[in-house]
C-alpha cells in the first residue's frame, strides 16, 4: 500500500515538473511584461524585482493596441456568426444523409482542412487585390469562414450524430417541415455543442496569422499581425511587446478556464472522431 | 424532392428530401472561397506572373520544371521533412509517456492536463515571442542562466544547427500537449477487462502499454500522426516570428519559402507552383498513412 502511494507521488512530481517546464516561457513572458528594461536585460536573469504595470498601459492605450483588439474582435466575431450558422446547417444536413454520401463529404472536408494555407493565401490576395478588398473586414471574414468551415462542420456533426433519429421521424409525422425539424427539434438538443463550437471557432479566428498578414492593412490589422510587426528600435521594446503578448493571451486563458470540461471533445474528438 | 409538399413556402418547408438544402450555404462558401481560389492558384501556377510589374505570360509547366531543377527547392523540401519528422517523433514519444503517466496517476489529473495544455492554444505568434525571450542570445532566459552558471551558451537562434534544434523544440512545446490530450483520451477507451486480464497474467507497466494498450489504439495513433504531420508541414506562424527562416536559410521550410516567393519577390506564378507541389507532397503522405490503417483495419471510421 505504501509502495503504491510513493510511486503515485513520484509520478505526480514528475508530471508536475513537466507542466512547470511547459509553462516557463509563459511565466517568463509575464515577468518580462512587468519588469523595467534594466531588469529585463539583466544577466544573470532577475527573478526578484519591483513590478510595474506601466508598459501594459503604454502599449494598449498610448501605442494604440486597443485599436487592433477592436479589429480582432470584429473579424473573429463576424467569422464565428457566419461560420457557425452555415456550418451547423451543413452538419445537420450531413447527419441526415445516408452513410456513403456523408462519408464522402466528410473526407472531402478533411482534405480541405489539410490544404496548405499558403496555397490559398496567394490566390486570396491576388483576387482581393483585383476586387479592391485588401484591408477590408469582409475579405478577412470570408477567408476565415472558409478555412474554419471543415472544422466547424466536423465538430457540430459529432453533436448531431448523438441525436436519436426517432425524434425527427415523430416530428415529421406530426407535420413539421424540414426547417421546423431543424430549428425546433435538433437545434435545442445540440445547444451546448453550439457554444463549444462557437468558442473554438472564435479561438481559431482570433489566433489566425497568415491570412491576416496577407489580407489586412493599416485599418484592419489584427492583434497577431500587430505584435509580429511591432518594431524593436525602442529601448522599452521588450517590456512593451511582452505586455502586448500577455494582453493577447489573457482572453485565451479565460477561454481555457471556461471550456476546461469540453477541451478534450473540442480538440481531440473534433479532430479525430469519425 | 418529390412532390410531397402540402405547404409551399420555399424549399426549406418541403417535408421530405430537403436535407441537402442544409448543405447549400456552406457548399457555396466552400466552393467560392476555397475550391475556386484553389483552382485559380493552379491556373496562376502555369503563368510567369510578376505581381510587381503586373506582367503575366502563360508558360505551361515552366514554373514546375524550374522548381524541380532548382537545388534550393530540394534543399528546402529535405529540410522541411527533417524538421517535421524530428518534431513529430519527439512530440509522439513525449506525448505518449506523459499521457500514460496521466493515465496511471490517480489524483490531480484534471488540473495538470489543463495547465499543460496552455501552450497549445496560446496565439502561435505570441508563443513564438515567448520562446524568443527564452532562447535569444545573451538576454534570453536559457543563455542568462547558462552564463550565470559559468557556461558559455551557444547562440540558439543565430547558429544554423542550434536554430534547427530550437525550431524543433518550439514545435514540440506547442504541440506535445495536443498529442497528450488525444493519446490520453485514446488510452482511456481501451477495454478495461483486457487490461485486468493482462494484469492477472502478471504483465508489467510497460508490457501493458506496449503489448495491450498501444495495439488497440493503433488507428487513433496513425490518425493523430497524420494530422500532426500535415499541420507541421504547413506550419508558418511560429517560424515566421521565431527565426524567419534564418540564419540564412537554416530553418526555412517550404511554407516560408513559398511566402517569400509570393510576397517578397512577388513571383506569384512560381509561388503557386511551389504551393501545388507542397499539396502533392502532403497528399502522398496522407495516402500512404491512410493505406497503412485501412489495409489492416477495414472500417476504422
Amino acid at each position: 500500500m505504501r509502495g503504491r502511494w510513493i510511486s503515485q507521488l513520484s509520478l505526480f512530481v514528475l508530471l508536475a515538473g513537466f507542466t512547470a517546464i511547459n509553462l516557463t516561457p509563459v511565466v517568463w513572458g509575464f515577468m518580462t511584461s512587468i519588469k523595467q528594461p534594466v531588469d529585463a536585460f539583466a544577466v544573470p536573469p532577475r527573478f526578484v524585482f519591483t513590478p510595474t504595470t506601466e508598459f501594459h498601459w503604454q502599449v494598449w492605450i498610448e501605442k494604440g493596441f486597443w485599436h487592433f483588439l477592436l479589429n480582432s474582435a470584429v473579424i473573429s466575431v463576424g467569422t464565428v456568426i457566419i461560420s457557425v450558422s452555415i456550418g451547423t446547417m451543413a452538419a445537420y444536413g450531413l447527419s441526415r444523409l445516408s452513410g456513403g454520401a456523408s462519408r464522402g463529404v466528410l473526407f472531402g472536408l478533411l482534405a480541405m482542412r489539410m490544404f496548405p494555407h499558403i496555397l490559398l493565401a496567394i490566390p486570396f490576395f491576388v483576387l482581393a487585390r483585383i476586387l479592391g478588398l485588401v484591408n477590408t473586414y469582409p475579405a478577412m471574414i470570408l477567408a476565415l469562414v472558409a478555412i474554419n468551415q471543415p472544422f466547424t462542420i466536423w465538430l457540430m456533426r459529432g453533436f448531431f450524430v448523438d441525436v436519436p433519429h426517432e425524434l425527427y421521424e415523430s416530428a415529421e409525422i406530426d407535420g413539421c417541415t424540414a426547417w421546423q425539424v431543424f430549428a425546433r427539434i435538433a437545434l435545442p438538443i445540440v445547444r451546448p455543442g453550439l457554444w463549444v463550437t462557437a468558442l473554438f471557432s472564435l479561438l481559431l479566428a482570433y489566433n489566425e496569422f497568415l491570412f491576416a498578414l496577407v489580407l489586412t492593412g493599416p485599418d484592419t490589422k489584427t492583434l497577431p499581425v500587430a505584435i509580429a510587426e511591432y518594431g524593436g528600435e525602442d529601448l522599452n521594446y521588450w517590456s512593451l511587446s511582452a505586455a502586448a503578448a500577455v494582453g493577447i493571451m489573457l482572453p485565451i486563458v479565460i477561454f481555457m478556464m471556461a471550456l476546461q470540461r469540453h477541451l478534450v471533445r473540442g480538440l481531440a474528438l473534433g479532430a479525430v472522431k469519425g | 424532392m418529390t412532390a410531397l409538399s402540402p405547404r409551399r413556402r420555399g424549399p426549406f418547408h418541403r417535408q421530405r428530401g430537403a436535407w441537402w438544402l442544409f448543405l447549400l450555404p456552406s457548399g457555396v462558401v466552400l466552393t467560392g472561397v476555397m475550391l475556386f481560389p484553389l483552382g485559380y492558384a493552379f491556373w496562376l501556377s502555369l503563368h510567369n506572373y510578376d505581381l510587381g510589374s503586373g506582367s503575366r505570360d502563360f508558360i505551361g509547366l515552366g514554373n514546375y520544371a524550374e522548381l524541380l531543377g532548382d537545388e534550393r527547392f530540394w534543399n528546402t523540401l529535405l529540410r522541411t521533412v527533417a524538421i517535421v519528422m524530428t518534431a513529430v517523433s519527439l512530440e509522439f514519444c513525449l506525448g505518449l509517456m506523459v499521457a500514460y503517466g496521466l493515465y496511471r496517476l490517480t489524483f490531480g489529473v484534471r488540473v495538470l492536463n489543463l495547465l499543460m495544455f496552455l501552450p497549445n492554444i496560446v496565439t502561435p505568434v505570441v508563443a513564438a515571442l515567448f520562446l524568443r525571450w527564452i532562447f535569444i542570445g545573451r538576454w534570453g532566459l536559457v543563455s542568462g542562466l547558462l552564463i550565470s552558471w559559468g557556461i558559455f551558451p551557444p547562440d540558439f537562434l543565430g547558429d544554423p544547427v542550434w536554430a534547427r534544434v530550437t525550431v524543433v523544440l518550439a514545435d514540440a512545446w506547442q504541440f506535445t500537449p495536443f498529442m497528450i490530450l488525444v493519446l490520453y483520451a485514446g488510452l482511456n477507451t481501451v477495454d478495461q477487462s483486457q487490461i485486468e486480464a493482462a494484469q492477472i497474467d502478471g504483465a508489467g507497466v510497460w508490457t501493458l502499454l506496449f503489448h495491450i494498450m498501444l495495439p488497440s489504439i493503433r488507428p487513433l495513433i496513425v490518425f493523430v500522426l497524420a494530422i500532426r504531420l500535415m499541420d507541421a508541414f504547413r506550419f508558418f506562424d511560429t517560424l515566421y516570428v521565431l527565426t524567419a527562416g534564418g540564419p540564412g536559410t537554416a530553418t526555412e521550410t517550404i511554407t516560408l519559402y513559398t511566402y517569400a516567393l509570393a510576397f517578397r519577390l512577388l513571383q506569384v506564378g512560381k509561388a503557386c507552383a511551389l504551393g501545388v507541389l507542397t499539396l502533392v507532397c502532403v497528399a502522398m503522405l496522407v495516402a500512404v498513412m491512410i493505406r497503412v490503417v485501412y489495409r489492416r483495419e477495414k472500417g476504422a471510421f
